[in-house]
């Protein structure tokens, strides 16, 4: 697991110096430990944004004022979301088997 | 004050002072989450950050630490959000095969799903008349929130929002997803898995994978690739609404 935890940290920083530089593209293997750690990190990635979330706390009042629209916006754009991906999907999977 | 309550208040001082409190408090409440989610069979609403976030607000509250304090102990925890982003190419690695035989429609089906989230979510928060700052923090609510964090921070709003809005669109798209592509007729478990990956990020990933595995496949990728174009396109995006 470790040689997988200094891989992923040795890409962070090369991703770091890369978003302050430019953008070229890399190239770079999977090896098992790195997805050994990959996929510990992809089970319990909540665990990671809970302080950042945890910070709702100072946005209660404005949260409550709002509760409204918030609620309103949250449930119909997951709603509409899923629906427009789906049905461009199906379209499209479609239009490529008449064709083919 | 008797000595014994006297020695408890001096631990207590150097307890919190120090990160060991923040990081207990944000592990246990998270292992608590992650138990009621397991019991309840994976149930949405048992989502363990939500329920982590719930525990450590009220642990904050009952021993009254300012959230500040407990963030800067915490911090460890937040560090490594960063660097679990850089895994999220393992599921686009293993996804590869698929976006190769697909890549047009996955794309172009992504980018329509992306662009929807974030002109309804605006729209709608804006007719409605919400704050600027909260507008502005539903802009990268469909990416994974690591990622959304990251973009909140490019583009002036508050990480903090993003993280929540992320996470409660996750948990409703993990419940209303399979409604949602029922009612649509939605016969195809990779189209399906990739409408909840699109629109759910990790949460609906996760139920997802517990449907049917193809489905889990194509939502991880579609994740991947949401959090990749999201973090490029998504601060363009804002300059031109």
């Amino acid at each position: 697991m470790i040689p997988g935890l200094v891989q992923i940290l040795l890409w962070q920083g090369l991703g770091e110096l890369v978003s302050h530089f430019v953008l070229p593209i890399i190239k770079g293997s999977v090896n098992s430990s790195l997805a050994l750690v990959s996929d510990a990190f992809s089970q319990h990635l909540g665990v990671l944004f809970v302080p950042a979330a945890v910070g709702v706390i100072l946005f209660l009042p404005q949260l409550k004022a709002n509760a409204m629209a918030i609620g309103l916006a949250l449930v119909v754009s997951v709603v509409l979301t899923i629906s427009v991906t789906a049905l461009v999907l199906r379209f499209l999977a479609k239009k490529d088997s008449h064709e083919s | 004050m008797n000595p014994n309550s006297l020695q408890i208040a001096e631990i207590w001082v150097y307890l919190s002072g120090s990160p060991l409190f923040a990081l207990i408090i944000t592990l246990t409440a998270y292992e608590v989450g992650h138990v009621c989610y397991q019991k309840s069979d994976k149930y949405p609403l048992a989502n363990p950050v939500a329920i982590a976030v719930l525990l450590v607000a009220l642990c904050l509250y009952l021993v009254d630490m300012p959230y500040q304090t407990y963030f800067e102990g915490a911090q460890f925890v937040h560090f490594l959000l960063g660097t679990a982003t850089v895994s999220l190419a393992v599921p686009i690695y293993r996804g590869i095969a698929a976006l190769r035989a697909r890549l047009i429609p996955l794309l172009i089906a992504l980018i329509c799903g992306g662009v929807v989230s974030i002109v309804s979510a605006v729209s709608i928060a804006t007719l409605l008349g919400a704050d600027a700052a909260i507008i502005g923090a539903f802009y990268p609510k469909s990416v994974t929130a690591p990622i959304a964090m990251g973009v909140a921070e490019r583009l002036g709003v508050s990480p903090t929002l993003t993280a929540v809005f992320a996470v409660v669109t996750g948990i409703l798209g993990a419940m209303l997803g399979s409604t949602i592509l029922n009612l649509l007729s939605m016969k195809q478990w990779w189209q399906r898995g990739f409408a909840m990956g699109t629109a759910a990020h990790g949460i609906g990933t996760s139920r997802a994978f517990a449907v049917h595995p193809e489905a889990g496949t194509y939502a991880s990728l579609a994740m991947g690739l949401h959090g990749i174009l999201g973090a490029l396109l998504i601060p363009l995006l804002k300059n031109y609404l």
